[in-house]
């Protein structure tokens, strides 16, 4: 108990931290957004009339705390430049880039999952070898690369996919998924590289544990021990590379979503940095860094019950 | 097969080794490898014919009837819309969407005009002090009430500020009082005589039951709101009590926001997009199978704005030189492939009669002549300057290192600046805090709109141009109730921009428009509008 | 021979990585004294013209020689991933070792804040941080240096406590080496096995963060090449001339790739954890 008491009160300071360093960031930037939003032609009036609206006028502390309290209850402000609650837009973008996530996540799963099971099985052969120096290269193809080169060879020579192209859920869900599969490919083949290293990795310690050898002489059959037991106690450790992955195919999601013109909430970010956009800005950041403080904590938690000796450390 | 075998006992764990068991391993493994690629084949099938299924869904949008009536297109824009509130509105991407939502008593045409649209007809006093305007009745808000001379004294208030103080139009400030006179009929007082204000009397009509606009933006306008979503589309439906007989002919309009050129461009060839604005030449030239290509005059000025105020543009000399070292024949046809008018001056030929063509080639590219200038100047080795250039928006910065590469050549050392638009609009428009810049000038479609930024205290005269001559002329034009004087006046002004070598004007760039092939009736306005009340599907062939 | 191969088992890697490293590097170094064009020459001439004999990358939309500009490019690109991955390491040590020698609450609230920082998305917390400082090269080498310091403080810190138990740390301790002295001289070279390679795949990680935020337009700006900001403005052309996209996105794999690859070999043999048994 005395182990997730200890999560809890640090996830709450990150949280806490996380909202400090997001507020504050955005409080020096320079710029003044009624003038963004008013564009070149404004008069002065029209400029006043504004940041007087935006309660622009305010003091620090007041802000932040207004801000702060607001968030507690879902309440991020309105966005300055869409005059739209900063939580209707999140509300709108979010599940789009999660959705990328996610289907990016699924697939590094489906491919990586073989791969690190068949790359294990003959370790240091020709078949693992190969796999080991593809995965290398995949590794390091950034992922906006990736779209980039995507688009070329798979969209505009092989004419696969529409670049560009993308079709709202609420227009049609299949063609969503479908409009999200090549962004989301580009987002997980450099982490079903690194993803199918560690599935390796940890298949081959667990192979050689006592306990498989053990039931192996008592005539488990090599496909037995490997789905009963090998396998799921390898996947032990993969939590935790599978949520430093989740993060970072979260990151990479963002970039992708500019290169394939997916309106989420990357495109959002930066249309709100751009145009000073405060409250939308710091909601966004807030939202992504947040949740990525709650993932990691999950997964302690989750690691922590599967394998108990977790929280004796 | 037993040689293997050994091997692979220390790493491998496999106690027994039987030739036999190792076989059947193998084949099992071999047999996992062929299930995960089936899956991942299967898988990778799905998708790739699921994301086909755009292609096909989005084959006809045209009415299946065969009427010209019906049907919808969608429209690309690169710029996110922002406001829907017609009195605030100041950014051109939301202007061109909500001129098909609301109307003003006057409406521009394609040809520049402005003729009655919810007034039938209107009389200025002689003194240019009073505009009357008899107001059209039986017009419906897009809510189904009925538009009253109320509804229009309400607005026209409302963006003048006449409650308030503060205007949201600046252009109005000069409205005294909004009153109902006569039958049916609206009187607008101002302070001042200005001979002038029609054009700005487009100030959209709104019903006063409707407490926040740009939530709920209710015109009377040919198509109605529907719904806007963030980076997707903006989606119009046709209003079917429009007051004007016969249109519009379209069911729905689609908006759909594109990131940029590019991915419109695809989306134009994929299908999915039936009309794109603001085209690039280039790749208009590719579209020619499907689309017909269609351009205008767009009234914007392309400038490389020099900073009249500051060291060492405050120097004419200077500016002078600058002129003859602009190569624009060239930089058009890098930036837009030739699609552009050179202009020499503040205004564009499209502003026909105002236009004053005698300025044309006033200077004729010259770099011998641009270094004499510079010696003259005090500068016989050149100088070294920046040039601000907000990031956002490629075209400018594009321009700008053209302009900086065609400088080179007299000696003078560009350098490119590249900022966000906020601090661009701070740093540069506000502040006026920079040496030089590049940006394109837009405008209501009134001469009085495009010049007065030149005017040495006018807010938005962030080149910081300063002639007593000019401010003079200007502020005389106002009361001038001749329209052939006032048009002298401004061919004036346009020429002491010239004399006093304000900037380096360079270009209005062609509008050019592709219009899918079937789609019948676009025209290209020389303001930042779409009209597609007037776009149809040319129905069955009889 | 055979021990010869056998001891260079894994270097392929190291091989083929310093070769791709190599290539960048002399690209960087050569743009310092020779390019085939200017880079920045406008002309309607070149627009957009194919790979051909005078221009073997082709020109871009304004017609500037895409190989000088690629040579070019790879400078800030370079620049920004060493320099900053000497100022996160910099910063790593310092937190690192005075998280992992003084402990307790410090300790707690270092890692709290280096936990806080972890949290979000890297690009995320550049792209925050460029807004707010503004977009010059100093401001990237800066923010990414913060961005990346914190996982070298997490290697620092638990290097040097596993280390603080060690025998010779113990009795240098004894024999009164000072603090400082005991952190430079006994427990830094204790941690490179760890910490070389984490940090040449950070130079890597540096070069690719760095190439997202110029081709994001927030990076390096224009008319300034950077191989990220080249692919920004060729992706408008890609249709029509995508070698403005190949030749950039080459020269950006090749160094990612050789410094994994080079990370990759290091590691192999140091024998240090590592995925090769």
């Amino acid at each position: 108990m005395n182990y997730f008491l200890k999560r809890t009160i640090q996830l709450i300071c990150t949280l806490i931290t996380v909202s400090i360093i997001t507020f504050c960031a955005f409080y020096v930037i320079p710029g003044d957004p009624a003038r963004v939003i008013l564009g070149p032609d404004a008069s002065d009036e029209q400029m006043d009339n504004l940041r007087e609206d935006l309660g622009l006028n305010r003091s620090f502390p007041v802000r932040y705390f207004r801000w702060v309290s607001g968030a507690l209850t879902g309440d991020l402000g309105k966005s300055l430049t869409f005059r739209q609650p900063v939580s209707e837009l999140l509300g709108q973008k979010l599940p789009v880039t999660l959705s990328l996530a996610a289907m990016a996540l699924l697939i590094t799963m489906l491919i990586s999952f073989p791969l690190g099971i068949l790359a294990s099985g003959r370790p240091g052969k020709f078949l693992d070898q190969l796999l080991s120096v593809l995965g290398n290269i995949f590794f390091s193809f950034p992922p906006f690369v990736l779209a980039l080169l995507m688009t070329l060879l798979l969209g505009l020579t092989l004419k696969l996919f529409v670049a560009g192209e993308y079709i709202s859920f609420t227009e049609s869900v299949p063609g969503f998924l479908a409009s999200l599969f090549f962004p989301a490919l580009a987002v997980a083949v450099p982490k079903i590289a690194i993803s199918q290293k560690f599935l390796r990795a940890s298949i081959l310690a667990e192979k050689n544990k006592e306990y498989v050898r053990a039931a192996k002489s008592r005539g488990l059959s090599d496909t037995k021990a490997m789905v009963l037991h090998i396998i799921p106690n390898s996947l032990v450790p993969i939590i935790t590379v599978f949520t430093i992955i989740a993060s970072e195919i979260l990151g990479g999601s963002l970039v992708v979503e500019m290169v394939f013109n997916i309106p989420g909430i990357s495109r959002l970010l930066i249309t709100a940095i751009n145009v000073r956009d405060f409250p939308l800005t710091q909601g966004i950041v807030l939202y992504l860094a947040g949740m990525t403080v709650i993932v990691y904590f999950l997964a302690d938690i989750l690691h922590s019950l599967v394998d108990p000796r977790i929280r004796l450390k | 097969m037993l040689k293997y075998n050994k091997m692979n006992m220390g790493e491998d764990v496999r106690g027994e080794g039987e030739v036999s068991m190792q076989c059947l391993r193998i084949g099992r493994r071999l047999q996992v490898l062929r299930c995960a690629c089936l899956v991942i084949t299967l898988f990778l099938f799905t998708f790739s014919q699921l994301s086909c299924a755009p292609l096909f869904r989005t084959a006809s949008r045209a009415p299946d009837d065969g009427s010209i009536y019906g049907g919808e297109v969608v429209v690309g824009i690169t710029q996110e819309p922002t406001l829907f509130d017609p009195h605030t509105v100041v950014a051109a991407g939301d202007e061109e969407i909500i001129f098909n939502i609301f109307e003003g008593l006057v409406k521009c045409t394609p040809d520049g005009h402005f003729e009655p649209a919810l007034a039938i007809d209107y009389s200025i006093s002689e003194d240019a002090m009073t505009y009357t305007f008899l107001i059209r009745s039986g017009v419906r808000f897009h809510n189904g009430e009925v538009m009253t001379r109320e509804d229009v004294v309400y607005s026209i208030r409302r963006a003048a500020g006449l409650d308030t103080g503060t205007p949201l139009r600046s252009e109005l400030s000069d409205i005294q009082s909004v009153t109902l006179s006569g039958e049916n009929e609206v009187s607008i007082v101002l302070n001042e005589p200005d001979a002038e204000l029609l054009p700005f009397l487009n100030v959209a009509i709104i019903p006063r039951s409707v407490s926040d606009i740009n939530d709920t933006p209710i015109g009377t306008g040919p198509f109605k709101f529907s719904s806007y979503r963030v980076s997707e589309s903006v989606i119009l439906v046709r209003n079917d009590d429009y007051w004007q007989e016969g249109i519009p002919y379209l069911n729905k309009v689609t908006f759909k926001i594109t990131a940029d050129m590019n991915t419109a461009f695809m989306q134009l060839r994929s299908g999915s997009i039936d009309i794109f604005p603001y085209l690039d030449p280039e790749k208009a030239s590719q579209l020619t199978d499907d689309f017909q290509i269609i351009s205008g005059e767009s009234d914007m000025i392309h400038v490389f704005a020099l900073n009249n105020a500051v060291a060492p543009f405050d120097n004419p000399k200077v500016r002078e030189a600058m002129n003859y070292a602009v190569d624009r024949e060239s930089l058009i046809s890098l930036l837009m492939s030739g699609e552009g008018t050179m202009i020499f001056s503040g205004m564009s030929p499209a502003m026909g009669s105002y236009y004053n063509e005698s300025l044309e080639n006033a200077y004729r590219y010259d770099p011998g002549k641009a270094v004499e200038l510079l010696e003259q100047a005090g500068f016989p080795d050149g100088f070294q300057a920046t040039v601000t250039v907000p990031s956002n928006y490629a075209h400018h910065v594009n321009a700008a290192t053209i302009i900086a590469d065609q400088l080179r050549k007299v000696g003078v050392e560009l350098t490119i600046v590249s900022v966000d638009w906020a601090t661009w609009l701070e740093k540069v428009y506000t502040d006026r805090d920079y040496q030089s810049t590049v940006i394109a000038l837009t405008s209501e479609f009134a001469p009085r709109d495009v010049l007065n930024r030149y005017v040495s205290d006018a807010h938005n005269n962030f080149i910081g141009f300063n002639s007593k001559e000019y401010d003079r002329i200007f502020s005389s034009i106002r009361s001038e109730p001749d329209e052939d004087e006032r048009i002298l006046a401004y061919r004036r002004l346009q020429e002491i921009l010239v004399s006093e070598n304000a900037s380096v004007f360079f270009q209005d760039p062609r509008n050019i428009v592709a219009v899918r092939n079937g789609l019948i009736g676009y025209v290209v306005y020389p303001v930042y509008v779409q009209d597609l009340s007037v776009v149809h599907y040319e129905g069955a062939k009889e | 021979m055979r021990n010869i191969i056998r001891y260079h088992r894994h270097s392929p890697y190291l091989i083929v990585g310093s070769f791709f490293v190599g290539i960048v590097l002399f690209a960087v170094l050569i743009s310092f004294f020779y390019l085939p064009h200017d880079p920045y020459a406008t002309g309607i001439a070149t627009k957009l013209i194919a790979p051909e004999f005078e221009h073997p990358f082709g020109c871009d939309h304004e017609g500037r020689d895409v190989l000088s500009r690629v040579i070019l490019g790879t400078r800030p690109t370079v620049l920004i991933s060493l320099s900053g991955i000497l100022i996160a390491l910099v910063l790593g040590l310092i937190i690192g070792s005075i998280a992992g020698r003084v402990g307790g609450l410090i300790d707690n609230l270092l890692m709290l804040l280096s936990d806080s920082i972890m949290a979000f998305p890297g690009i995320l917390l550049a792209l925050v941080f460029v807004a707010v400082i503004g977009r010059g090269m100093l401001s990237i080498i800066l923010g990414l240096g913060i961005v990346f310091a914190p996982s070298y403080a997490r290697i620092v810190r638990s290097g040097i406590r596993q280390l603080n138990n060690r025998e010779y740390i113990l009795l240098a301790r004894l024999i009164g080496v000072k603090t400082p002295r005991l952190l430079v001289v006994h427990l830094f070279p204790g941690l490179l096995p760890q910490l070389l390679p984490a940090l040449v795949v950070g130079i890597a990680n540096m070069a690719l963060a760095e190439a997202a935020l110029s081709y994001l337009g927030q990076g390096v700006q224009i008319p300034l090449p950077s191989l990220g900001n080249m692919l920004m403005e060729g992706q408008s052309y890609i249709t029509s001339a995508p070698w403005t996209v190949i030749f950039p996105s080459l020269f950006l794999v090749m160094y990612v790739l050789g410094l994994y690859f080079i990370s990759e070999g290091i590691r192999i043999k140091y024998g240090s954890g590592g995925t090769e048994k």
